[in-house]
């Protein structure tokens, strides 16, 4: 059994998602150049007691990326990911699971614990 | 003080970002994700017209001119903690281009697949579903679509699954084909007219799917998903059409137009019996158009090479026209502009003509087919 970084509801991550089991590039927005541990965190590890509606909690365990990084560069128009900017993490084996959760490149990424991401992951510009 | 309900997620990374609320009249207000802790999140929220949102929603508007359309006149924040709560918004006084709020220009929707039933369907059916919806400009503020959208949409839809499994049956092997072709394996029936609340339509394969539930027209399906997979970029989305050279290609080009026409998206999911999960995919109007203008400028894409075989019953070398009597019956056709002279042919001796065959759809929905001769050789007695 995978021991994934954060802690995972029963059934999580879905019979849908994948095992990342070859080169995967995705992008995550990032607040911090060079990236921090922080940029790769859920929302339900920065905000333990909230209630998320619309959103299992599966999701919200996991980390929204994008395959593509002109979405990603779309995502950052918003006010609240205003500033950010688009890592590029290039995911392998070992790197966890993922799932496409939207379109037209959304996924959410299920990383597990011994992934190294700090060092996988390179800040372009938008 | 005014309050709205949440009714659902249109964007969504790590958390929802941009919302649809209703208040108690029914009106229409989007919310905007600013900020986040751990006390609540704090949302920009203004009303909009449902005509509006309906073209943001197919890709037609951009966030910002959706906000600013009313956003200028009256615009609300509310600090949300939980988003099934009653959402309390406070009404701002202050120029709302002033607040740093606003989305940046150029966040324009992408169409998402939404939720299905229809793997539900497809098991409790024991046959391959297709849950099909629409949103024209009639259905914006009614539970309301017009006649011909409705007719067209399933009319379009039939055809591109008929052509895409001739297609998928094509690449396999002849035994293969020998124990897989059905003569109507591509009609579907039309299972749920319209669920309540939307414009979707479930429809079924008319055929069973085998004894051990494998669906024919799930080869069409999967190549239909190939077709859909790259539309959001138009340019990758003209080569997978290329690559579906013909019929196939007929098939979606005309049912794009059909939506552009009609000014709506689609929005489709399908699962067969044995499926552990459904295939989902869609295309907004937006996406629809550009499709359609790039290949407007493209020669042939519709037209299926073919080869035909038989005896050449009548040539026109001055009307350039031809009939061949193949082991299929009669095949009158035409000489492409480019194509070769009809000076020198025989009657009665055996041709192989290859011909472009293209499709006209009459009023009805019947096919009419149409050969334009490319080439020609004698082809050899048997």
């Amino acid at each position: 059994m995978p021991t994934f970084y954060e802690s995972l509801p029963n059934d999580c991550p879905p019979l849908e998602a994948s095992q990342v089991n070859e080169p995967t590039v995705v992008y995550r927005l990032v607040r911090d150049n060079p990236p921090t541990e922080e940029d790769f965190r859920s929302q339900r590890s920065l905000q333990p007691g909230k209630q998320f509606r619309n959103v299992t909690e599966c999701q919200a365990c996991g980390l929204s990326v994008h395959r593509l990084k002109s979405d990603s560069a779309l995502a950052a128009k918003l006010p609240s990911l205003r500033g950010r900017q688009p890592c590029r993490v290039a995911l392998d084996t070992g790197a966890g699971f993922l799932q496409q959760t939207g379109k037209p490149s959304h996924h959410t990424w299920w990383r597990l614990a011994d992934y190294p991401v700090l060092e996988h992951c390179t800040v372009e510009t938008l | 003080m005014k309050y709205v309900q949440y009714r659902s997620t249109i964007y969504f990374y790590d958390v929802p970002q941009v919302i649809e609320a209703r208040d108690s009249f029914g009106g229409t207000y989007v919310g905007v994700l600013t900020s986040s802790d751990a006390r609540a999140d704090q949302f920009l929220f203004v009303g909009v017209s449902p005509e509006s949102l309906r073209e943001f929603r197919e890709g037609l508007l951009d966030l910002r001119s959706l906000l600013l359309e009313f956003g200028e006149h009256e615009w609300y924040t509310a600090a949300v903690q939980d988003l099934g709560d009653r959402i309390s918004l406070s009404e701002q006084t202050s120029d709302i281009k002033a607040s740093d709020w606003l989305p940046d220009e150029g966040f324009i929707f992408h169409v998402d697949a939404e939720e299905s039933s229809v793997l539900s369907v497809a098991k409790g059916t024991d046959r391959l579903a297709i849950e099909l919806s629409v949103s024209p400009p009639e259905s914006a503020s009614e539970h309301r679509v017009h006649v011909d959208t409705f007719v067209g949409l399933l009319s379009g839809f039939q055809v591109l699954v008929k052509h895409a499994y001739r297609s998928a049956v094509k690449d396999l092997s002849q035994s293969a084909r020998k124990k897989v072709t059905v003569a109507d394996a591509h009609l579907l029936d039309v299972v749920v007219p319209a669920m309540a609340g939307s414009f979707k339509v479930v429809l079924s394969e008319a055929t069973r799917s085998d004894l051990i539930g494998q669906s024919e027209v799930a080869r069409a399906m999967a190549r239909i998903d190939s077709l859909f997979e790259t539309v959001s970029t138009p340019e990758l989305a003209i080569e997978t059409v290329k690559q579906n050279q013909g019929h196939l290609a007929g098939a979606f080009i005309r049912l794009v137009r059909f939506l552009q026409e009609h000014r709506t998206g689609l929005r489709y999911s399908w699962a067969a019996p044995d499926s552990d999960r459904h295939h989902a995919s869609a295309i907004s109007e937006a996406e629809a158009t550009r499709i359609v203008e790039i290949c407007s400028g493209i020669a042939n894409l519709e037209a299926e090479k073919v080869v035909l075989e038989g005896t050449l019953e009548k040539a026109d070398e001055n009307k350039r026209q031809w009939r061949l009597l193949t082991s299929e019956g009669p095949v009158s056709g035409a000489v492409k502009d480019d194509g070769p002279s009809l000076n020198g042919v025989k009657i009665g001796a055996l041709y192989r003509f290859t011909c472009l065959e293209e499709i006209e759809y009459e009023m009805t929905g019947r096919e009419r087919r149409k050969f334009y001769l490319i080439e020609r050789t004698p082809a050899l007695d048997r």
